[in-house]
């Protein structure tokens, strides 16, 4: 009985943080900006051939909605996506995620 | 042509330039060697001063000078008359520039430890050797345990940023400035309420609250100057201190709280503001959020209440209430600038930040003021690698509840160093920062420092954690630099631009730290990262303003006309709300107390004294107490205790006393001081050296770092620096 | 009128950071020790009842040598080293002159000479006059954070420090026994009042003084007074006793 309190608990928990049942894993944040900045940085810039990309652009829930299962597949660069395993992009995810517009830090991709 | 010293009128001539630099160098006859007064040089014609722009380096606030050069030496800095930021003032530090540059306590080449650390015994090696040796050790760290077993801490200079690129390519995220000893608390409370780290328009202000803050004495400019100006303009002002600064002596009113008990004040204007209807109910409709529930959460906090906590009787409490709110929205609780003073503090500064919000003093004339564009570019550079070995986070993780991302926590890395948990750290690499001197608790730096095999200190004087480093190198002052762009706020004066250029060449062996990083990058696989040089950077940096290149070269600074006011209008905020939060939604989420929740202090045991910190105008932290000039204004720290209070331990002016603290103890004279409460003491920090090459200071006074215990904000993680209780006796009576 | 150069002071405005005492130091080259200007300091009187919230206040008062209308310094010099320029009312020291005798020092009410302890003569504030020579202000004006220190030619109705005299009501500070009529002037209400001291003029001098007309043909008298100083100056060289007390202050806080 208690182990399911603390199941419950916990669950309650990651509701709250994640405020959605997520597709993706969430990876390392740190290794995430490393791969954003190499993979996607080159058009996501201002002035790039894509929209500027960076953590602070968007909050926790529009990181999580564009993170979610096969959403990319819609998404113009859907090839360079392709090429990402899925530990990278639960990698650029936490980045994102940790540094929304609404997280403790937020953070503009520099 | 004959030697100028041989007649009575050449000799006068040449007192007038060579008396002016060596007695600059080195006022109070020790007569320097100076580098730029060979034989050679005094032979030359006395060209006409020479006139260049440059940037104080004696604090952080980079305030506009002019150098004076006659014959290659500096011999006097005065203020920029066209810089806005500091209103065309130089302060006695930056004034005593001059003996930074020309002190003959200057590191003049890199020194390797000989003896123990902190023996003093050192030999002189060429800048190869030096840093062959630095990135053979760093090297040997990263490959024995991981990149990030090297920290850095890149002090807060115009060149730090540097610091901060070479652990990125590095690979090390353990990184951790002076902030996290400072402003940390008040910058995540600011956050998060406003969604910023707002400004304070001083200048047109009509009433100020300046608590925990003493701008008179630790000067930020322009908030110091702009402050006399609006006091003469009419504004009123209020300060909360337990000691009788030079800032409370020079306000309209002076309460003397009692220490730890300032948010008990705040909740209880809140409080006034709230039940008496005295806000904009409109203005809280459009931008606030949370209104309902601090009306409720502090009805329980009445000025009757906080009187028992501040002492600060509760008519006082609701007539600055009453006052604050009718000057509001031109009003401000000044945020202050360092507030690492309680476990709570990121809370007490929410309680002041939340009184802002609610008179909505921000945004406009006389408020807070969000940061101003000042438009400088980031230079494009490689990416950083990443290792993939390294641990998945910096050594505090966790160790505080909401910690910034870019840097740690002093206090917390340093225990998890000495624990060598989660990982070990067995490098350092330090620029410009002396925790020894600065960070709470020094007995624990000296047992961080034993964990580490390679401890490497860049300097310009001979600091405590440079004396206990493995190899110190030596740094030139600014007024011998290129340095980087940097972009200043200067709140309702300006926001503007200034880039260094050297004024007479680096004196010594001395090397800036860019140059020093490129030697490292070279000699570690890192070329690549620091392939450019300092012009190239800095035209990176003005890609987008054209102008600026020019106005630094005509004026010694660059003004971008900004938007200055009404910067949110139409904006939403960077909150989880979108407005402006009383009650914080995110610290909701986290288990935070989403409106602080008052927490009394802990009480003094019994005949113990709460230690304070706090600056004057002559310090800057813990860097210039040896400059010779300004060592004359205070040549000692000493103990301020109530008369009273010395009266019970049978204590005399002047007599000489032990402190002990649980973290250490100290011995220095006592100033009888009837400005500072009986159940508080106070001294001025930077004494009580460990390093004899600081000749003028060593031996002088006690070191507060020493005596005060290790306590951190659990919310930032900022230090806590007025936690501690301390005894004080006569010396030999304990 | 004269040119009559002159400071007027808010000291309300000071803030005692002590910017001007190191600009002067700086730009004169002051030795440790000594000093031209200095700020005073009145504090609050903490034993009236409730002094802390609303009458607690201190009053920092910046200063230095006063270049006085009738310079007790100047009488007391005997070789004429110390005078008073007319060209710009400016009390100085001819440093080709100055025996460094010392007998200017405790003339001075304000403790606004000192002696050089290495050049062997009296060193005090000129108004920065190679600045001047410049078209600069004097390094303690120019310096000062909250422009508490006006410069300027108060015989000048135009310029700033006339103007600010003009508007405001001012006081002296000086010794009642020894009225110098400085010519630094503190916007009213400065604090403190009461430390300058009485002149103290050197004995031979003074003797001259009181016989007055008796003496006034005697040269021969006059010189041996100089000449009395000037076996002193000699025999005491730089054991003369220190009599700038009222700097300590600065040194202070």
């Amino acid at each position: 009985m208690k182990r399911t309190i603390m199941t419950l608990a916990s669950l309650v928990l990651v509701l709250v943080f994640a405020g959605s049942l997520l597709a993706t894993d969430k990876g390392n944040s740190r290794k995430g900006k490393s791969t954003f900045r190499k993979g996607c940085r080159d058009c996501h810039v201002e002035g790039g051939k894509a929209q500027e990309m960076s953590p602070s652009n968007k909050t926790q829930a529009q990181w999580d909605a564009a993170f979610a299962k096969d959403k990319y597949k819609g998404f113009p660069c859907k090839a360079e996506w392709d090429k990402l395993t899925p530990e990278d992009i639960g990698d650029i995810y936490a980045y994102m995620y940790e540094h929304a517009f609404d997280s403790p830090s937020p953070a503009k991709c520099k | 042509m004959t030697s100028p010293i041989e007649t009575p009128l050449s000799r006068r001539s040449f007192l007038k330039w060579s008396g002016a630099a060596t007695a600059a160098a080195a006022v109070g006859g020790k007569a320097p060697v100076l580098y730029a007064l060979t034989p050679d040089e005094t032979k030359k014609s006395f060209a006409k001063p020479d006139s260049r722009y440059s940037v104080c380096g004696m604090c952080l606030n980079a305030c506009g000078l002019v150098a004076r050069v006659e014959n290659g030496v500096i011999t006097k800095l005065d203020p920029n008359q066209k810089f806005l930021k500091s209103r065309g003032m130089l302060c006695a530090r930056g004034n005593a520039g001059i003996q930074q540059l020309y002190d003959p306590d200057r590191l003049k080449y890199p020194l390797l430890r000989k003896g123990e650390r902190g023996e003093g015994k050192w030999e002189r090696i060429s800048w190869d050797q030096a840093l062959d040796l630095a990135a053979a050790k760093m090297t040997e760290i990263a490959e024995k345990y991981t990149r990030c077993g090297v920290m850095f801490t890149p002090g807060s200079d115009s060149q730090s940023l540097f610091v901060h690129w070479f652990a990125e390519v590095f690979g090390s995220y353990n990184v951790s400035t002076h902030e996290s000893s400072c402003l940390l608390s008040r910058n995540r409370a600011y956050l998060d309420t406003f969604g910023e780290v707002p400004f304070a328009d001083v200048l047109h202000t009509k009433y100020i609250i300046v608590v925990g803050a003493n701008p008179f004495e630790a000067l930020i400019t322009p908030d110091s100057i702009d402050l006399m100006t609006a006091k003469k303009n009419g504004c009123k002002i209020v300060v909360l201190d337990p000691r009788f600064t030079k800032t409370a002596g020079l306000a309209h009113e002076w309460h003397p709280i009692r220490p730890g008990t300032d948010m008990a004040f705040f909740l209880a204007l809140s409080h006034v503001i709230t039940s008496e209807k005295l806000y904009n109910e409109t203005y809280s409709q459009e931008k606030l959020s949370g209104i309902e529930q601090l009306t409720e959460h502090v009805r329980q906090y009445s000025p009757e209440w906080a009187e028992k906590e501040c002492e600060i009787p509760a008519a006082d409490i609701r007539r600055i209430a009453r006052e604050l709110a009718a000057a509001a929205p031109t009003a401000i609780v000044y945020p202050g600038r360092r507030t690492s003073d309680y476990v709570n503090s990121t809370q007490i500064r929410r309680s002041m930040a939340i009184v802002n919000a609610l008179l909505g003093n921000w945004d406009s004339p006389g408020g807070l003021l969000a940061a101003r564009q000042v438009g400088l570019s980031g230079p494009e550079l490689p990416e950083a690698p990443f290792y993939d070995d390294n641990p998945e986070h910096r050594l505090d993780k966790g160790m505080a509840k909401m910690m910034f991302e870019e840097e740690g926590a002093f206090k917390h890395m340093r225990d998890a160093i000495i624990s060598q948990k989660p990982y070990p750290v067995k490098g350092w690499f330090v620029y410009r920062y002396n925790p020894l001197q600065s960070a709470a608790n020094r007995q624990k730096t000296i047992e961080m420092m034993k964990q580490l095999d390679f401890v490497v200190t860049v300097d310009i004087a001979m600091s405590d954690t440079a004396w206990m480093s493995d190899l110190v190198l030596p740094a030139p002052s600014v007024l011998e630099r290129q340095d980087p762009a940097s972009g200043l706020q200067g709140s309702a004066a300006c926001a503007c631009v200034v880039a260094r250029d050297p004024v007479v060449p680096a004196l010594f062996e001395s090397r800036p730290v860019f140059e020093i990083l490129k030697g490292l990058a070279g000699r570690m696989k890192l070329t690549e990262y620091f392939d450019f040089t300092m012009e190239e950077y800095r035209k990176q940096q003005f890609k987008l303003l054209p102008d600026a290149d020019r106005a630094i070269r005509e004026d010694g600074v660059y003004y971008n006309p900004s938007k200055l006011y009404g910067i949110y209008e139409g904006k939403i905020y960077k909150t989880l709300s979108k407005k402006i939060e009383l009650y914080n939604e995110r610290y909701a989420q986290m288990g935070v107390d989403p409106i602080p929740v008052y927490q009394s202090p802990k009480p003094n045991p019994v005949n113990q004294f709460r230690l304070v910190v706090g600056r004057n105008a002559y310090f800057t932290h813990c860097t210039t107490q040896n400059n010779a000039l300004l060592n004359e204004l205070m040549p000692d720290n000493s103990l301020w205790i109530h008369p009273v209070a010395a009266k019970k331990l049978d204590i005399k002016d002047g007599e000489r006393v032990e402190v002990t603290s649980n973290a250490g103890k100290g011995e220095l004279s006592v100033s009888l001081n009837n400005g500072i409460r009986e159940d508080t003491v106070y001294m001025a920090s930077g004494f009580g050296v460990l390093s004899k090459g600081l000749t003028r200071v060593y031996g002088k006074g006690a070191c507060i770092a020493e005596l005060i215990e290790d306590y951190a904000d659990d919310i930032s993680g900022n230090m806590a620096m007025h936690e501690t209780f301390i005894r004080v006796a006569k010396k030999g009576a304990l | 009128m004269n040119k009559q150069l002159a400071m007027v002071i808010d000291s309300s405005a000071c803030i005692d950071c002590k910017a001007c005492t190191l600009a002067c130091k700086v730009e004169n080259n002051v030795p440790e020790g000594k000093w031209r200007n200095w700020v005073k300091r009145s504090e609050p009187d903490f034993n009236k009842p409730d002094w802390m919230v609303h009458s607690a206040s201190f009053h920092f008062q910046p200063g230095g040598c006063m270049h006085c209308e009738v310079p007790t310094c100047v009488q007391a010099c005997p070789t004429g080293a110390t005078y008073k320029d007319e060209k710009d009312g400016a009390v100085k020291v001819d440093p080709k002159l100055c025996i460094g005798c010392g007998s200017c020092i405790p003339a001075c009410p304000y403790g606004a000479r000192y002696r050089h302890p290495t050049r062997n003569i009296v060193d005090k504030c000129d108004y920065c006059e190679k600045r001047r020579a410049r078209g600069e202000l004097p390094a303690c004006v120019v310096t000062c954070p909250t422009k508490a220190r006006v410069f300027g030619d108060i015989s000048d109705p135009k310029s700033d420090a006339a103007l600010l005299l003009k508007k405001n009501q001012s006081v002296r500070v000086i010794n009642k026994e020894s009225d110098t009529k400085p010519n630094m002037y503190y916007l009213s209400a400065t604090a403190p009042l009461n430390w300058p001291v009485k002149a103290r003029m050197p004995d031979p001098i003074q003797l001259w003084k009181m016989a007055g007309p008796l003496i006034w043909g005697i040269v021969g008298l006059n010189a041996i007074g100089v000449l009395i100083m000037l076996g002193k100056q000699i025999l005491m060289n730089d054991k003369a006793p220190e009599t700038d007390e009222s700097h300590e202050e600065t040194r202070q806080s």
